[in-house]
């Protein structure tokens, strides 16, 4: 409440208020240890905790089978709310 | 007053008795402790502190029934028994007590209550000797009380119990004590049978129910027989006969329905009353030999039946009381002041949620509930004052048990309620037309059914299966990031201006009168102004009136901004705020840009793939949910020039048989059909004829627009998973208002899935045929047929 009311005609007035474009869209977000997640954003604070809906999980794990270094996709679905932490 | 024969005299001033505050012992007056420390003798008791005001209720004038209320003969006498009597008038004392209790807080404010420390429940345990509540309470169970041993001598007690002092019963057992020390009065009595002992009956002799001593809210009622059990102990322990062992029997009453147990009583004279006394006092005294003996001859004199029987009888209560004595194990653990003290927390947490923000204006009742009130604001509740914080917390509870439906037209309804009342329109159009004589209706339509037959302007298209692909020209080019960010930028800004809106209309100031003074005035005014100024800004933001751009590279940022969810969800809350001209407005940019709307565009159905993307499909539900009934609602009010004219505008800026195969779409035309039927049915001659030729021009034209394409309107999915009621309830709105030969045509149009429909309905279970039965027979009725002619 407060903090919309200091916002005055431009809704975005620092970096990280451009998350706030995409709140209730589907947003891609990239963690460290290869994962993925793609979800519709619900919410998000200032550490960029997320929660996030509807998301699917990619993992990609490298199989290191014969010196020969292959990728494998794994997914995952989450149908309810999750959180997303630790971005970097 | 004292009611109850109590000497009222300050301890101080009364000579012979060491107990100085007997009844009031229990109201613990929390300061005096410190005021006995002070001054040992001569314990001063300031009156207020222990006053709790009831007094100050009384009706001094109301003393004539007190007889009867409270027993009293003409001399009350000191040999009064407190339980006993006052049992009877107990409950009534109890419930007032609670009122008081209960309305003190809103009485007197919360100033007073700091000022005047809660008792607490452990005021006793400051002091050092405190034993005694337990005690009491120990006694409850029927355990023998371990008292500190006493002198047999209650006569000259006052030494002995030096500073501890007396409950209740003790000291009606002495004053009992010093009355019986002749021969116990009246003791005997037989043909009584022996399990009823203790219970205190409806007879004149007061007796035996000590007073626990203190008076709660939650004190059950039954906790005055709780002392009883130690009778029937001690009285049966001498019979033989008894297999079962005392404990067992201790809480006898506990859970026994008092007044069933008294209807079996016969009127008895007292026996307990010397009993019980006898029984916490430890032997002493001559009193005690009596009752073992009285049971005993009793038992004797009774047949061998009957003696049989009662043993039985008592097996079985005893293994009853054995049951619930293990079930109560727990019972005594918390004092009542304990429950007392929990039910205060929760009372207070109560207050604090809603009543006594009041004082902290309302911003800290907002904070307090800030969801409740934005929710039911949207909603509509009938909020008069925002000054009404216990009303709120009232009306939750209203707001959930009932009156769902009545507040007020102007607000939207939830989604399922809107189909439900698009439905009921459309219903109630075809009722409306049914009524209608039928004469008129042929000579009318007739002729205007000609005129659409020849209409050359628009020739029956013979080929449509080019214009039922949406125009990839038409809006439907990706949209670029930039716009996209632009567009979320604009319904971010509309959701603070609405947040802002919102919250300016909670501080809504209170509705002027003729009376209201200048400064409430001024404040009203620049509310006002304020409210013009977030209104303005808010309609700038969702970029209604951008010009329309013949040939537009992009959408439209208003239909832009509605292809987001979250702009679809402004709908409802924006609405609310906007004047119907606005509203008209934003209605209009829908109507001439149809084709481009998300929930239009990407959801024309596709042969090759039956079933809509489930994100599209999501879009679809929320547009219905959301956006739909702000509009429906505006359009149930509209007038039918208003109508024509959004339908005109559809019909010459939209392709209609393209929009026609999509739900919204067609959920749209329904609207602004049967709204035109109704209006013709509510106030047929009222209505300027031009407006009337101008709509049936319309009409007319939408339906030769419509008629190729009616076998394409449902759902490419098969008669039996298809949901299709928005096409039926189309159909009905188009044939109630055609001519007959349009009906003809419109039969003709549908005819195949109609029995189409109707067949496979046989062969589904009984209600989902119906359902889907009952879906056909919307249109059915609405040309004057009924699914049963084609069974």
């Amino acid at each position: 409440m407060a903090d919309a009311e200091d916002v005055t005609a431009n809704p975005v007035n620092e970096p990280l208020d451009l998350v706030r474009l995409s709140l209730n869209e589907i947003v891609f977000v990239k963690l460290r240890g290869d994962r993925e997640l793609q979800g519709r954003l619900h919410a998000y604070d200032s550490h960029c905790n997320l929660v996030l809906g509807e998301v699917e999980e990619t993992i990609y794990v490298i199989d290191e089978d014969d010196e020969e270094e292959t990728v494998r996709v794994r997914k995952q679905n989450y149908d309810g709310v999750s959180k997303a932490r630790r971005i970097s | 007053m004292s009611f109850f024969g109590f000497d009222t005299n300050l301890p101080r001033d009364r000579p012979q008795q060491g107990n100085p505050r007997g009844f009031f012992e229990s109201r613990q007056d929390p300061f005096a402790g410190l005021s006995r420390d002070a001054a040992d003798e001569g314990e001063v008791l300031d009156f207020e502190d222990t006053y709790d005001g009831l007094g100050d209720k009384l009706e001094e004038q109301g003393d004539a029934f007190n007889d009867d209320t409270f027993g009293g003969g003409p001399s009350v006498g000191k040999d009064f028994d407190f339980s006993g009597q006052t049992a009877q008038a107990r409950d009534t004392l109890l419930e007032e007590q609670a009122l008081h209790y209960a309305r003190q807080p809103l009485a007197r404010g919360p100033a007073i209550q700091s000022s005047r420390p809660a008792r607490s429940g452990y005021e006793s345990y400051a002091k050092p000797e405190y034993i005694p509540q337990l005690e009491a309470n120990a006694s409850l169970w029927g355990l023998p009380p371990k008292k500190t041993p006493e002198p047999a001598s209650m006569q000259s007690q006052a030494p002995a119990a030096s500073r501890k002092m007396m409950s209740l019963e003790e000291v009606e057992a002495s004053m009992r004590q010093q009355r019986q020390s002749g021969p116990p009065p009246g003791m005997p009595q037989p043909a009584r049978p022996a399990q009823d002992i203790g219970f205190p009956p409806a007879g004149p002799p007061p007796q035996n129910l000590p007073f626990t001593g203190t008076p709660q809210i939650l004190q059950r009622p039954q906790s005055q027989h709780l002392e009883q059990p130690a009778v029937p102990q001690s009285q049966r322990q001498p019979s033989p006969h008894q297999p079962v062992q005392p404990m067992a029997q201790q809480p006898i009453q506990i859970l026994q329905n008092p007044n069933l147990h008294s209807a079996q009583v016969p009127p008895q004279p007292s026996q307990g009353p010397p009993q019980q006394p006898a029984a916490f006092a430890h032997g002493r005294g001559p009193s005690y030999s009596g009752p073992p003996v009285t049971q005993a001859q009793q038992l004797m004199q009774m047949s061998e039946s009957e003696r049989n029987a009662f043993l039985a009888e008592e097996a079985k209560r005893a293994k009853r009381n054995h049951k619930i004595f293990l079930l109560s194990k727990n019972n005594g653990l918390m004092t009542p002041q304990d429950k007392n003290f929990i039910t205060r927390i929760q009372l207070q947490q109560l207050l604090t949620a809603t009543g006594n923000v009041e004082d902290q204006g309302p911003d800290a009742q907002l904070a307090e509930d800030f969801y409740y009130q934005v929710y039911a604001q949207i909603r509509g509740a009938p909020r008069q004052n925002p000054n009404q914080p216990l009303n709120a917390f009232a009306q939750t509870y209203l707001f959930q048990t009932g009156g769902r439906y009545g507040n007020g037209r102007r607000h939207p309804r939830g989604g399922d309620n809107h189909i439900q009342r698009m439905e009921q329109q459309v219903q109630r159009a075809v009722e409306a037309a049914k009524a209608r004589p039928k004469n008129k209706q042929l000579s009318m339509e007739g002729s205007l059914g000609k005129i659409a037959f020849s209409n050359s302007k628009t020739p029956r298209p013979l080929l449509n299966f080019k214009n039922a692909r949406p125009h990839s020209s038409h809006g439907a080019k990706p949209v670029s990031v930039a716009d996209r960010k632009a567009t979320l930028r604009d319904i971010e800004n509309v959701y603070t201006t609405l947040m802002k809106l919102e919250d300016h209309e909670r501080h809504m100031p209170p509705p002027l009168n003729d009376d209201s003074d200048p400064v409430a005035v001024q404040h009203h005014m620049e509310w006002r102004k304020d409210l013009h100024e977030l209104n303005q800004q808010l309609w700038g933001h969702l970029k209604v009136m951008e010009p329309i751009q013949p040939n537009p590279t992009k959408p439209h940022p208003f239909i832009a901004i509605l292809s987001h969810g979250k702009g679809k969800k402004a709908i409802p809350r924006i609405f609310r705020h906007i004047d119907d001209q606005q509203r008209v407005t934003i209605l209009t940019i829908i109507a001439i840009h149809l084709d481009i709307l998300d929930v239009i565009r990407l959801a024309y159905p596709n042969p090759d793939e039956p079933i809509l993307p489930r994100a599209v499909r999501d879009e679809v539900e929320l547009f219905s949910q959301a956006v739909m009934p702000s509009l429906f609602t505006y359009v149930n009010d509209a007038p039918l020039n208003i109508v024509s004219g959004l339908l005109g505008l559809v019909l010459d800026r939209v392709n209609v048989q393209a929009i026609i195969r999509t739900k919204v779409g067609v959920s749209i035309l329904t609207m602004l059909i049967s709204r035109a039927e109704l209006i013709k049915q509510s106030c047929g001659g009222n209505v300027n004829p031009d407006d009337w030729t101008q709509w049936t021009q319309l009409y007319n034209r939408l339906f030769d627009l419509s008629e190729p394409v009616l076998p394409y309107i449902f759902s490419v999915e098969s008669v039996i998973t298809s949901d299709d009621v928005h096409v039926w309830q189309f159909l009905a709105a188009m044939g109630v208002g055609a001519s007959p030969e349009q009906q003809q045509r419109l039969v003709l149009g549908v005819k195949d899935r109609v029995m189409e429909t109707v067949g496979v309905s046989k062969t589904l279970p009984p209600d989902m045929a119906n359902r889907k039965l009952g879906e056909v027979n919307l249109f059915m009725r609405a040309i004057g047929l009924d699914v049963e002619l084609l069974g």
